[in-house]
């Protein structure tokens, strides 16, 4: 499906003609994101450098009836920015700049190309930092970022995208520019810059956003804890938080994601740990100080047979380092797996992970569990082998997975997103009339349904596909870029 | 004044309207008294489920018997339903945020009695369009907030408030602020007064009281002091956004006021309009195309 000659033309005399990519082995870069089991090739791939030139781009792609998605450094999870076969993929990788560091109003103003971390090393030295840390951090862009309403796993205390971004510049499907917010919070009216964010890139494109820096805190202390089972170790977490107190993250690895991380990394967990769990403090010193001490205490109750901490920076990394690798270190113990991102309600996190086991020996094939336990994200990534003929069960087991976070009363995905891949599980989470007022909001954004059309909501065609197997990232093979 | 007390009868109230092409206001001629229960509070996954008639005090003695709250602190006693429609908070909006902030999901009932949820109970969600935000100040003029879940918070285990009376309030949040004490509200009651709230362990909130003095001085008050604060900010006649780096700017222009500075938003008792930031057209034909498509028929429109 050819795009109209004097289409392509029109962008390159607005663009300039190396900002516009039709050829083929290019176009092939742009092939997936972070789900590399769904490609498509799109026809076009658009590089705007301003506001004005991504409207333009949408406008074209209006009049002409092209769909189009924009895409950020790549690395969603969930499919988000896969392109369109025919359609127009609108990159904002020129678009990285800082644009004003405004510390009188604890504000920054980027364009969405900016990568995540470089936002907080711009603003370090003068003691602020951007909370969100998804652990894509070092590439993935604000843009991004916003698209997916992205976590990290310090947004148990600190929140997600939507508590940092104050204010954004979008291009509506149709080209028309609205501000929403600014640097003051609480605008009048409807909360439409909630609803944009997070929204995957469905709505519009942002092209400018005004982000909320956070001052560092006095004191950061992190504990390890090591237990024999994930029980005990879902026990600490549960009296941690029924002790009133708030970390900033509180993370937790089984034995088998403990064993990878060890012959990938060797952290140097505690030998013999059925689960480690990782508790990290922020805030005023005594505070800090208080709080540890009582999650010490906590844990060992609990039966943790070694705890560690960590006060400065070096020990920390050195904690996180098993944690941070463990998706990565998978390629240890199995040869493909597949990430799964469900949420359940932080009390049922010791019977879910029982259930997983259950499911686990079910389908006959291993589970290692790392994740976010803090607020019930579980990562459960399942392990199998596809030139074994695995890949169909595989599945299978991810989805079973999910159902038990749902019967919980959980979520399909706590910070991934929905995209291609989980766009066909939604009526699982929702009812017909929830899908439905959810395609009505999206028809008052783009009644034309050129902009990222099916994504997050399920549509017939898309649910009668099957995706391909788990290949990896072509980021992950350079490796700067892991999965978290 | 009819007064629903379920989620179907909601549903025919404002399906009667939207076929016989009346209008309704909610709080008006259609209440959420009767949709008062707490449907759910687990109270090891600091969330709850509540519906939207139920009046907040109501909701934070219930949570208080188990240590916890809501930190939303409006003046006044709201229903959770006005709460989110009219996007209230108090001084805590400091530390915690407003109620788009804290909600976790809703369930919905649209004009033609469409009820649809969104969001969830837990805490970490990004399956769906996010309504629950969406309603936050949407002013009961795109649905029927019928249930919300909330995200809570443990009670600080003590809490003190400390007051500086100064000519420069915009030195002393300028110290307040770049420095590391992490109150939980700051207020300046404009003009002369400052108000900060710490929360925490006793010996923590002593310490950050201590902390805080050493910068900027000020004694010990009550915690009555921060009423005043919220009496001001309900008989204020406008609601004004600045940028919170324009502090200084903002508090010339202003003779009587309650100004939250991080936040950007102060309440004036001056009755010269001088909102400094307001919405575009743009943004307003967006919203109105969202409730054509929401209420076609316009039942609650204005």
């Amino acid at each position: 499906m050819a795009l109209p000659a004097s289409f392509v033309l029109g962008l390159q005399r607005a663009l300039g003609a190396k900002h516009v990519i039709t050829e083929p082995e290019q176009l092939r870069v742009y092939e997936c994101d972070g789900l590399t089991s769904h490609r498509a090739i799109p026809e076009l791939v658009a590089l705007p450098g301003s506001t004005e030139e991504v409207q333009t781009v949408v406008r074209a792609c209006d009049e002409e009836r092209i769909p189009f998605v924009a895409r950020g450094a790549g690395t969603g999870l969930s499919g988000g920015a896969t392109p369109l076969a025919g359609g127009v993929v609108v990159s904002l990788a020129r678009m990285n700049r800082i644009l004003e560091i405004d510390l009188a109003s604890q504000r920054v103003v980027v364009e969405p190309g900016v990568a995540n971390l470089d936002v907080t090393c711009a603003v370090a030295p003068e003691g602020f930092f951007y909370a969100p840390d998804p652990s894509s951090q070092q590439v993935c862009t604000i843009g991004g970022n916003v698209a997916e309403n992205s976590g990290g796993a310090h947004c148990l205390k600190n929140g997600f995208t939507v508590h940092h971004v104050t204010g954004v510049t979008l291009v509506l499907p149709d080209g028309d520019v609205v501000e929403l917010g600014g640097k003051a919070l609480d605008p009048d009216g409807p909360d439409l810059l909630g609803l944009v964010v997070g929204s995957e890139g469905t709505l519009g494109i942002v092209t400018r956003v005004t982000l909320r820096l956070v001052r560092a805190p006095e004191a950061v202390q992190t504990l390890l804890a090591a237990f024999a089972t994930t029980d005990a170790a879902g026990a600490a977490v549960t009296g941690i938080v029924a002790a009133g107190i708030l970390p900033s993250a509180i993370e937790m690895m089984d034995r088998l994601t403990i064993e990878a991380a060890e012959l990938a990394v060797a952290p140097g967990y505690p030998a013999g740990a059925g689960a480690v769990l990782l508790v990290e403090l922020d805030g005023v010193s005594a505070q800090v100080e208080e709080d540890a001490a009582e999650v010490e205490t906590i844990c060992a109750e609990c039966g943790a047979f070694e705890i560690r901490a960590a006060t400065n920076d070096l020990a920390r990394a050195l904690l996180w380092k098993g944690r941070k690798s463990a998706f990565a270190a998978m390629g240890r113990v199995a040869t493909d797996y597949y990430v799964q991102d469900g949420v359940v309600p932080r009390t049922r996190l010791p019977e879910v992970l029982r259930r997983i086991e259950v499911l686990s020996e079910v389908h006959g094939l291993r589970v290692g569990n790392v994740f976010h336990a803090g607020d019930g994200n579980l990562h459960p990534l399942v392990l199998y082998d596809a030139e074994q003929g695995e890949t169909e069960r595989a599945r299978d087991l991810a989805e079973a997975i999910l159902d038990a976070c749902l019967e919980a009363g959980g979520s399909l995905t706590g910070e991934h997103g929905v995209g291609m891949d989980k766009a066909c599980s939604m009526p699982r989470m929702f009812s017909e009339r929830d899908l439905e007022v959810f395609g009505r909001v999206r028809h008052a954004f783009d009644p034309n349904g050129l902009c990222n059309p099916g994504k997050v909501i399920p549509t017939p065609r898309l649910c009668g596909e099957v995706p391909g197997p788990y290949r990896m990232h072509p980021l992950e093979r350079m490796g700067s870029a892991e999965r978290l | 004044m009819p007064s629903v007390c379920s989620l179907e009868q909601a549903a025919q109230a404002l399906a009667a309207a939207h076929d016989e092409g009346r209008r309704l206001t909610i709080g008006e001629n259609l209440t959420t008294d009767g949709l008062d229960r707490i449907l759910e509070h687990e109270s090891g996954d600091l969330t709850c489920t509540v519906e939207a008639g139920l009046r907040l005090s109501t909701l934070q003695y219930a949570l208080a018997e188990h240590g916890q709250r809501l930190s939303l602190d409006p003046p006044g006693d709201p229903t959770i339903g006005a709460l989110l429609a009219l996007n209230l908070s108090g001084p805590l909006r400091h530390r915690f945020g407003a109620p788009r902030d804290l909600v976790l999901g809703v369930t919905l009932v649209l004009a033609d009695g469409t009820i649809a949820s969104a969001g969830g109970k837990v805490v970490k969600n990004v399956a769906g369009y996010d309504l629950a935000r969406l309603v936050c100040g949407s002013q009961g003029r795109l649905a029927l907030i019928a249930r919300v879940s909330l995200r809570l918070h443990p009670l600080p285990k003590s809490s003190q408030t400390l007051a500086v009376e100064t000519e420069d309030a915009v030195s002393v949040v300028c110290a307040l602020l770049g420095s590391q004490v992490q109150p939980s509200a700051l207020d300046i009651l404009h003009p002369g007064g400052i108000l900060t709230l710490f929360e925490g362990s006793p010996r923590a909130v002593e310490a950050q009281i201590a902390a805080a003095q050493a910068l900027v001085g000020g004694v010990e008050v009550d915690h009555e002091a921060w009423d005043v604060s919220r009496r001001r900010q309900a008989t204020a006649l406008q609601r004004i956004r600045f940028d919170p780096g324009l502090l200084e700017q903002t508090l010339a222009e202003l003779r009587d006021a309650v100004v939250r500075p991080a936040s950007g938003v102060a309440y004036s008792g001056d009755d010269t309009p001088s909102n400094r930031l307001s919405q575009s057209e743009v943004e307003d034909r967006l919203v109105e195309r969202i409730r054509r498509q929401l209420d076609p028929n316009g039942v609650l429109a204005a």
